[in-house]
This record gives structure tokens, sequence and C-alpha cells, in this order.
């Protein structure tokens, strides 16, 4: 087979098909790993030095952010919340004080808007860059994740679920109108993908019941894939742990393809592509905890074989790691798994 | 004699107003504190940690009974606080390493901790080696929980481990460690005296160190 580009041999494998090789990207990689692996490049720049099959543009980047306590790493998003930024590197937000503390929050309430320019910026210079060599993934956090992490923080939130669930819908309305709007102006601009950022469960179950992901979670997902096929622009999920059981309800949303298949919550990637393979693509899940940070290169690369061996063959797997590649990640060990990617990822996979 | 069944169910299936109204009747009754929590209190959280350890409920309903054994437990803290035989199991501080801003898993172990019988003093989320020493030297507490949520961040329960015992302060206290990157061959690398896989495992090696 020719060689492929960055860009059609993500969609190939997105279509379960089989490319010339297995493709490689991230959802994030931390600076100080790309410093150390090649010092002053940025994540575009390195995407292109890596020659990775897609860049990835994450939606929370394109939120402001009002610094209220520089010291302490505390701020206020155009949502409205407080969160508090980690010392350690990490990206994450934690909120510290939600926008809506009771329902009555709700009706003077005024989200911030989608359709400002600043938050494509970057989008459309990966557009621009990238268009036809690397898939340009736009991802966009899931309105469930919207209001845990900004409208109304995941304890309440939950406790919400039982005791008030008109309220949920009401919040959900507003993140999901959000989301979607976002979604359109991505696809407006030109990305060739979607990648909703959902994360629905923890290391030991998925947070909510299967009844409760169905009526509070899923219609949120449903309405992003339906709108991006609307378009012809394929979207996939992202959710770490353990979400066995309420996997037949993601999938039946018509997802093209789930990331990361949480190895430490104990998701093999062999059962699901057994069971689920000839519906979605599967995407992960190279470990990224211990092995990523302190395995051997060696110990990398037979984790590479054993995933290529199992979600490889016929197509439908792109090989990357189990949630990003963070700050604690030896820089040589990514390296190693991209090299052994490219090693035993091409097609015909004889592994 | 007061019948605590209703009040096992009520926390259990957090039921708020139920657990307030049935704790306010056994102590009308002259029921002593430590015995509504020991006969009802306790076993409801035991019922619901099982219950998500097996994934029969999820996080809502767990909160929802977190909620209900917190607005009992408000009832029966003015006469456990008094110390002596009707009082807690012992103290306990629990807190979340410096760099690390996860507190969901931290709150359902504090939480289960405090429906199993214990004081807990939760410190919060990154805090740091001298944060858990100070609290150590002033608390007076049998346990300190020591908690990490991504691989990050793992390096610092070492650290604040080594803090503790530059200190002088290792031996004052038992030292108890856990989250999700943490397991038992880390926990017994640094020295710690138990990991606690699951929110309910932490409560079952909290009362074997005292006992020990």
């Amino acid at each position: 087979m020719p060689k492929l580009t960055g860009t059609e041999r993500v969609f190939k494998a997105v279509r379960r098909q089989e490319p010339d090789v297995v493709p490689t990207f991230e959802m994030d990689i931390h600076i100080d790993v790309i410093q150390a692996i090649k010092p002053g490049l940025d994540y575009v720049e390195f995407c292109d030095y890596m020659d990775l099959d897609a860049v990835v543009y994450f939606d929370q980047k394109s939120l402001k952010w009002e610094m209220l306590d520089e010291a302490k790493g505390v701020a206020r998003s155009e949502w409205g919340n407080i969160s508090r930024f980690s010392g350690a590197g990490q990206f994450i937000p934690v909120l510290r004080e939600p926008v809506i503390k009771s329902e009555k929050d709700l009706d003077n309430y005024v989200p911030p808007d989608p359709d400002l320019p600043f938050r494509y910026t970057a989008i459309e210079e990966g557009v621009k860059r990238f268009k036809g060599k690397r898939a340009v993934i736009a991802v966009v956090l899931d309105p469930f994740r919207i209001l845990a992490m900004y409208l109304r923080g995941e304890v309440e939130l939950f406790k919400d679920m039982i005791r008030n669930p008109d309220m949920v819908e009401r919040m959900s309305e507003i993140a999901r109108d959000y989301a979607l709007r976002y979604v359109k102006n991505c696809i407006d601009i030109g990305v060739d993908i979607i990648w909703n950022a959902g994360d629905y469960a923890i290391t030991q179950s998925p947070f909510v019941s299967p009844e409760f992901t169905k009526r509070f979670l899923i219609p949120g997902l449903k309405r992003i894939v339906d709108y991006c096929h609307s378009r012809g622009v394929p979207c996939l999920e992202h959710t770490d742990g353990n979400i066995r059981p309420i996997l037949d309800l993601m999938v039946d949303t018509g997802i093209d393809a789930l990331h990361p298949i949480d190895p430490i919550a104990g998701m093999d990637i062999g059962e699901v592509k057994a069971e689920y393979g000839d519906r979605i693509c599967l995407m992960g899940n190279i470990e990224c905890g211990e092995l990523l940070s302190w395995g051997s290169k060696e110990d990398v690369r037979q984790a590479v074989k054993e995933c290529i061996r199992k979600a490889g063959k016929g197509g439908g797997h792109i090989c990357m790691s189990s949630n990003s590649i963070h700050g604690a990640v030896n820089p040589e060990n990514y390296v190693e798994m991209v090299k052994a990617i490219r090693d035993y990822g091409k097609y015909p996979i004889l592994i | 004699m007061v019948n605590l069944v209703g009040l096992v169910n009520s926390v259990a299936k957090g039921d708020v107003p139920t657990a307030v109204e049935l704790t306010g009747k056994a102590l009308d009754a002259q029921m002593p504190a430590k015995e509504i929590l020991d006969k009802g209190l306790v076993p409801a959280m035991d019922i619901v940690g099982s219950q998500f350890d097996k994934s029969e409920i999820f996080l809502p309903e767990l909160l929802m009974a977190g909620d209900a054994m917190k607005a009992a437990l408000e009832l029966l803290k003015p006469e456990l606080s008094k110390g002596g035989e009707g009082s807690y199991i012992g103290k306990y501080v629990i807190g979340t390493v410096e760099g690390d801003v996860h507190d969901i898993g931290k709150n359902i172990v504090a939480m289960m901790l405090e429906g199993g019988g214990w004081e807990v003093t939760d410190l919060g989320i990154d805090i740091a080696p001298k944060e858990f020493c100070e609290a150590v030297e002033k608390g007076n507490f049998d346990i300190i929980g020591i908690g990490a949520y991504v691989t990050l961040s793992m390096p610092k329960i070492a650290e604040t481990m080594q803090a503790l015992k530059d200190a002088g302060l290792r031996d004052r206290v038992k030292i108890m460690v856990g989250g999700v990157p943490v397991n038992q061959t880390y926990a017994d690398q640094i020295g710690a005296d138990a990991y606690g896989e699951t929110a309910v495992d932490a409560v079952i090696k909290a009362k074997g160190l005292i006992r020990t």
C-alpha cells in the first residue's frame, strides 16, 4: 500500500478499515515532554516533528479565565465558576465554587457566547496548516462535564440526579446548546473530526447507574454524534474508567471511535475489539501511569506489540496512550512508543 | 428499647429527613450516641459501601447516603465529642498530597470513615508535607491517610512520609496510603502501615491498625 497522509490514515482507522500503518496521536502532550524531546518546539510544531497523524485542539484552552489569586492558581472562568489549577503541571481546573448554587440561579443565568471568534483562532490556523496532511481534531467538552466542571460541580450534580432531576435537565440544555454550537463552529471552520471529552466513569465503575447514564449523560452525547454525522464528520468519544456496564449505551449513540479503553480500570482492548470492533474504532490503551512513566523501553515496546496484536488486525485501531502524555511520562518512553507503533503496526499485521 | 432498623434503612437509602427524625427519637429515648452510631450509622455505611463496591449503587446514591449519615451524625456529635468509652473509635486525619487537586475519592474515604465511627479531620486537597506534619503535631491523631489520585503526584506520598520522619513524628501516628495509582507494593516500598484499596477497605484497615 502506498504511504498515506496522516489524515487518510486516521480516516481509514475511524472507518474500521486497514490503513498502511496503525495511526498515532495524543489528546494532549505535556510541554515538559515536548521540551525534553525537542527543545524549543510548541505542541503544533511537535506534531510535525514526530509526524503524528492528527493535531488535536482542546476546547478548554479556548475558554478565558480571570486570575483571582496567582499564587494559589485560583481563577474564574467565563461560565462564572471559580476553580483552582494544580501547581504540578496539570491543566485540569478543579472546581471550588460552582456558578449554579441553587435552582433559582438558573433563572437569570447567561452562559458564555460560543460564537466569539477568539475561541477558534488556533483551530483556524491548524486547519490552514494541516488540512489534508494530518487530521485536524477538535475536542469538545461533553455537556455533562460542563455541568460537573463549571456549572454545578460533580458532587451536587450527582445528588441533583436523585433529588431534583428537572434541574439537571435544565442545566443540561444550557451545556448542550453551548457544546453543539461549538461543534458547529469547528466544523464550519473545517476540522476533520470531533472528539467528545466525556469522562463518565471512575476506575471502579461508571459515575452513575446505567439508568441515570441513559437519562442524563447519553442525550448530550447523542446530539453531538447526530449533528456531526449530519455534517459528514466522525465523532470520537473519550472516557476513562470502567465503562463496561454502560458500553452498550455509549456505542448505541453511533460514536465512531472510543478512547482510551482504560487498562487501569480493567478494560481489555481485546475483549472490546471482539465485542464492538465491527461498530467502533478503538483508541488507546498504552498505560500512561506506571508503564510510560517508569517502565523500561522494552516494556513499552512489548505493551505496544500486545495492544496492536489484540486490536490492530482488520483496521479500526489508533494506538496511543491510555489518557495523555502527561508531565510524568518519561520522554524516551513516549518516543519508543511511537517508534514501536510504526514498527509493529504495519498492515497487514502479522504479530 | 429503640429499634434502629429504620435508621439503618433511611441512611442507606439516603433519606435525610427520616434519618434525622429517627436519630432524634433514639436520643430522646436516652439511647447513648455511641450505640446509635454503632448500631445505626455504621451498619448503614457498611451496606452502602458493600453495594458501591459491587456496583449495585453508584456515586449519586452513595453521596445521598453520606448526606443522611452526616445529618444524623451532627445530632450525635455533642455526646461523641465528650471522649471516653462512649466516643469515636479514634481520630483520623486525611488529605490529598501537594500538587494533586482531586478530591472526590478522598471525600468518599472520609465519608466512609465518619460513617465507620471515626472522628475525621479533612485537610483537603493539595496539602504540602509541612501541612501534614503540622496537623499531626497539633492534632493527636491515631491515623493519617495520605492520598494521591494521579501518577504524577504519587511520589509526594513518600515525600510526605519522609517529612514526618524528619520532624520526628513518624512513630506518633499510623500511616495509611491510597488513591488510584497507589498499590500494596508501593505502600510496602515506602513503609506505610496500611494501604486502602477502596473506601470500604480503608475503613477495615483503619480498624485493624488501632487493634494492633
